[in-house]
């Protein structure tokens, strides 16, 4: 089932082009990175699904419904089954974890039970810790669980990683590939780490100057003749 | 929806410090200050210290309340990033907004009953009924008006520090040239020159006179209206443009 199909998506900051022209479609249950450089355009496309982001050349469907064509009771609809992380991760910063959590139940008119989410994402110690005062990790580690009591049918992920311990690092993957493999839920995410990509990853868009030079599975990219994804990546952003 | 968003609303105001003695202590504690020195005076319109400046007061805290909880709270939620990640999820950004204006319209009239309050025990102020439920109409008139203008002059800020600073200079300027402080007829000529300005001086004259049973449409209270009037037409132009500016981005 065809859950993303983007075409020929354009994108532009008064007069600097940051989007030139990509195609990309994600099915249900894919995990895709997107990479490329700082300045790319990977949060902007990214920002564009969420449907945070305007644009004026191309389609984008999410779910079936093209974004420029919805009304905003179709936004809401749509929005209702993605969630995200992203970057930088802020929620209100004097709410607890476990407000924070309640609030977002509402929001997302979630069946699933808080303190189910608080213990599978083992936040029990932090329930009553303003989210000002937890550390990077555990900031992230909550807005993936805020982003799960959506029960969404596409996780977007802005560097979900970046900055964390790799047992933290650890923690997430495994939080984002029991979410797939459970519920078949899409995840599109960007990364700087080409290991997690290669891990994880089923594959692979890179983004160079606003152009998707590369788009396919991470078995075909190694298949070709490339070491690693890490190798792919620097032969590919140094040409 | 709106029950939820406005109980985490008011606990987070309750929770930030800062927003707490800007609006809720520092006006009162003002209030008696001042009553202590001046007390005794007569003032426009042979009014005493408390029908004069009770009325000053509570405006002062629906300033600081919708100027900090409000409108500086808007910026510090969209340059953290917060205000993204809410319009990602399936809230409208009316419920947001409407349990924005309840907050403030709640804490203000907390604020109005706890100055006059305060009138009452400290100064034996009184009221007379007609008055009372005119002024509490105006009040929350000029909250609507208040939050329309600190919404537009927010919605240019990009960053949290440039908005605080605002904030708190603001806050003096509007202290010293709205009324607040010292009768304005007694200040330097500059001073009543900014207070000429300061929608929040003719907010006051406008609100003083009301409470008191003294309005009448007048040179002078014309002008107030028409200024303020002024003001939230402009104030309404910005925020059209700030909005159509953010939803092009």
């Amino acid at each position: 089932m065809e859950i993303v199909k983007v075409e020929g998506l354009r994108k532009s900051y008064a007069a600097k082009e940051v989007l030139k022209g990509i195609d990309f479609c994600a099915e249900a249950g894919d995990i895709i990175g997107v990479i490329g450089k700082n300045g790319a355009g990977k949060s902007t496309f990214l920002e564009i699904l969420l449907t945070l982001r305007s644009y004026r050349h191309g389609t984008v469907h999410l779910f079936g419904q093209e974004l420029n064509e919805a009304s905003e009771k179709q936004r809401g609809q749509i929005r209702q089954q993605l969630s995200a992380v992203l970057q930088p991760t802020q929620f209100y910063r004097t709410l607890k974890v476990i407000e924070l959590l309640k609030l977002f139940k509402v929001y997302y008119k979630s069946p699933l039970d808080v303190e189910k989410i608080m213990a599978d994402f083992k936040l029990d110690d932090h329930r009553k810790t303003y989210f000002d005062k937890l550390s990077g990790g555990w900031k992230q580690i909550v807005s993936l669980a805020i982003a799960f009591l959506a029960a969404p049918k596409m996780l977007i992920l802005d560097e979900p990683t970046t900055g964390l311990d790799p047992h933290m690092r650890n923690m997430l993957w495994t939080y984002i590939t029991d979410y797939n493999k459970r519920t078949g839920g899409t995840v599109i995410l960007t990364t700087h780490n080409m290991d997690e990509v290669e891990l994880y990853c089923d594959r692979v868009m890179l983004l160079n100057d606003g152009v998707a030079e590369v788009f396919d599975t991470t078995g075909r990219i190694l298949e070709s003749g490339y070491k690693s994804i890490h190798d792919f990546y620097i032969t590919q952003v140094a040409k | 929806m709106i029950a939820t968003q406005l109980k985490y609303d008011l606990l987070m105001f309750s929770r930030e410090l800062f927003y707490v003695v800007f609006t809720l202590i520092v006006p009162p504690v003002t209030y008696l200050f001042m009553g202590s020195l001046y007390g005794g005076f007569t003032y426009a319109g042979n009014l005493s210290y408390a029908e004069s400046y009770t009325p000053s007061f509570i405006l002062l805290i629906t300033f600081g309340v919708v100027f900090f909880a409000f409108g500086f709270d808007q910026v510090t939620n969209r340059v953290s990033g917060v205000e993204k990640r809410i319009a990602l999820a399936p809230v409208s950004r009316r419920t947001i907004l409407i349990s924005g204006i309840l907050k403030s319209i709640i804490i203000t009239s907390f604020g109005y009953i706890f100055v006059s309050l305060i009138g009452v025990m400290a100064y034996d102020l009184t009221f007379e009924i007609n008055n009372a439920l005119q002024s509490f109409g105006l009040f929350m008139l000029l909250n609507a008006v208040l939050l329309i203008i600190s919404s537009a002059i927010y919605s240019f800020f990009k960053t949290i520090n440039g908005a605080l600073v605002f904030s708190i200079v603001t806050f003096q300027v509007v202290l010293f040239t709205g009324g607040f402080a010292m009768p304005i007829d007694r200040m330097p000529a500059f001073v009543q020159t900014i207070a000429a300005v300061n929608p929040l001086y003719h907010m006051n004259q406008l609100f003083i006179s009301v409470w008191n049973g003294q309005f009448q449409l007048e040179r002078t209270s014309l002008i107030s209206l028409a200024y303020i009037g002024l003001c939230v037409i402009l104030a309404l132009f910005a925020l059209r443009f700030a909005t159509r500016y953010r939803s092009s981005m």
